[in-house]
């Protein structure tokens, strides 16, 4: 159990976390926020990179601050790419766990497991430094989990991957979750978080905004109008038919491109719900639309009312 | 065994190509410059007056300090420039431990760099068969005390300063060349000059003597060699301490990473 009790950390004038009391349970927890919300400042206190300005942090009941005890069964997979461009994976893995404790064959064993888990066996013997970007990713987050941990710290570990890696490392994060391990992961991409777990923690300019179930957030931010921009040939012809369907606040033509409407809604599900039936009905072809508002910058900006 | 695995790991950084470039070239030059000596020198020139000489001004003046602040300082700032320092600052070993291990492995490497271009050096000025009679054992007990000295205090620096090689390269190049030729005690306060009283080089009397050479004659040494030994067991042991607390309790998150 990971736990915040009014943890802040400044680095001189700049804020990094504000007063932040919270808990993270076993399982699968995702910390949310743009960047700049101090969701590394908050995994580095976790996993012991630097110390809280004022406030505690603890791992276990442990400080984590360069200490060996919580390492023994923490594991951290940081953002930046840097590695150890010269060392091949299978080494870079094998050099962590034998650090971590493991010696003979449970290291070979646990080396091998962690390789193969995160798709990086056909890859292992090759240098780092000729790894791409995913392949950094995958083999970075191979050496987080080799030591078999309880806590895992995982600082953005999609990033840099393809679709089909972001969905073999998701459920491989999922499965560590499953297995009952304390999962904490960073991220800026509220859809990919969503995919993967309900329980958030919600960061935004260093404080803890909410925190709890993906839902809760998500019905606090449908609470707020919710914008949906369509493309079309016939705008006037699709506004005139989305203006009959209830929850519809306003709707807007968009000077600089004609072929594009824009739409407020107060329930964006009941309105997506009906949707289709519209269309149907006014028989508009419609070339495509997207929401505005589903990027996460915009979600925060609802929640502190900007 | 962690200690092993991390002197293994140090080890292996010693024998990237591009250090193994600047060792070899560190080894070969004191005797490179020896056998031209040898070849085109004066016949008054012999064998120990070379061997002196090249000792003092290369091995000892130029390979062991910049080997021991190269490798000295990289035991630390290069895991934190290149970022990688995350990785084993968050493994369960001591900081201590993981830094001393990382010393000793280097310490290992800079040791046999030393010791290989002293004996080449002998092996040219002496040949094979006087080697006896020169001063390369004595050399080889002390060159791994200076090692030890000098690295301790880079490793000191590394953990405390950004740019610790530049401040590293100052001090054996700026403070050690100068310090020691002052009047009065300032030379006690000089690594090399308590390195040079445990394994002394006489030089040849020369009738031209340059500026260091005159302030050396106004300002005659009188360190004894219990003194020096004294003062370079303490220097080790404090920085090695000092460097050892500095690292446990200092945050080394990229900064730049911080938000």
């Amino acid at each position: 159990m990971i736990v915040l009790d009014r943890a802040s950390r400044w680095y001189g004038q700049v804020i990094g976390i504000n007063d932040i009391t919270c808990q993270v349970p076993p399982g699968l927890t995702a910390l949310l926020g743009p960047n700049g919300a101090g969701k590394s400042t908050l995994i580095k206190l976790v996993s012991g990179q630097l110390r809280p300005t004022t406030g505690t942090v603890t791992v276990d009941d442990l400080r984590p601050f360069a200490n060996p005890k919580v390492f023994k069964t923490l594991g951290y997979c940081p953002e930046g790419e840097s590695l150890y461009d010269d060392l091949s994976g299978r080494d870079f893995v094998s050099l962590m766990a034998g650090m971590a404790g493991l010696r003979g064959l449970k290291l070979r064993k646990g080396v091998d497991d962690a390789i193969e888990r995160v798709g990086m066996t056909a890859n292992a013997g090759r240098r780092i430094g000729g790894y791409s970007k995913g392949m950094r990713q995958r083999i970075k987050l191979a050496q987080a989990f080799v030591h078999d941990p309880d806590v895992l710290i995982l600082d953005e570990p999609l990033n840099g991957l393809d679709p089909q890696g972001r969905h073999e490392i998701s459920t491989l994060i999922r499965a560590l979750a499953d297995e009952g391990k304390c999962v904490l992961i960073s991220s800026h991409i509220l859809y990919e978080v969503e995919q993967l777990t309900h329980n958030i923690l919600l960061l935004y300019r260093g404080r803890l905004l909410a925190q709890g179930d993906v839902y809760h957030i998500r019905g606090l931010i449908d609470k707020h109008p919710h914008r949906i921009a369509f493309q079309t040939a016939e705008p006037r012809r699709l506004g005139a038919a989305l203006l009959e369907l209830p929850h519809v606040l306003s709707l807007q033509l968009d000077r600089r491109d004609p072929e594009r409407l824009e739409l407020e809604t107060t329930n964006p599900e009941a309105f997506y719900s009906r949707l289709p039936e519209v269309l149907r009905d006014s028989n508009v072809e419609l070339d495509g639309f997207d929401s505005p508002d589903n990027n996460l910058e915009s979600v925060f900006r609802y929640l502190v009312k900007d | 065994m962690v200690d092993l695995i991390l002197i293994r790991a140090t080890l292996r950084e010693l024998l990237r190509p591009r250090r193994l470039a600047i060792a070899a070239v560190l080894v070969l030059l004191p005797s490179l410059l020896a056998a031209v000596w040898r070849h085109y020198g004066e016949e008054s020139l012999t064998p120990e007056l070379a061997y002196n000489a090249l000792s003092t001004m290369l091995v000892f003046g130029f390979t062991l300090p910049i080997l021991s602040v190269l490798f000295g300082t990289s035991a630390v700032s290069q895991e934190v420039e290149q970022r990688t320092i995350v990785y084993i600052l968050s493994r369960p070993v001591a900081r201590a431990r993981i830094l001393l291990a990382r010393f000793l492995g280097g310490l290992i490497g800079i040791t046999l760099t030393l010791c290989v271009a002293a004996l080449l050096l002998a092996m040219t000025t002496y040949g094979f068969s006087d080697l006896g009679s020169s001063r390369l054992s004595r050399d080889l007990l002390i060159l791994p005390v200076g090692a030890l000295a000098y690295g301790s205090l880079s490793l000191l620096l590394a953990t405390a300063v950004d740019r610790s090689l530049v401040y590293g390269l100052f001090f054996v190049f700026g403070w050690e060349s100068w310090v020691p030729m002052l009047p009065g005690k300032f030379g006690e306060f000089s690594v090399m000059a308590h390195l040079r009283v445990l394994a002394p080089h006489p030089q040849p009397e020369t009738a031209t003597m340059d500026i260091g050479s005159l302030l050396q004659a106004m300002t005659p040494q009188a360190i004894s060699a219990a003194t020096a030994k004294s003062a370079l067991l303490w220097t080790i042991l404090l920085a090695l301490a000092m460097a050892a607390v500095v690292f446990s309790v200092k945050e080394y998150a990229p900064r730049e990473d911080a938000e």
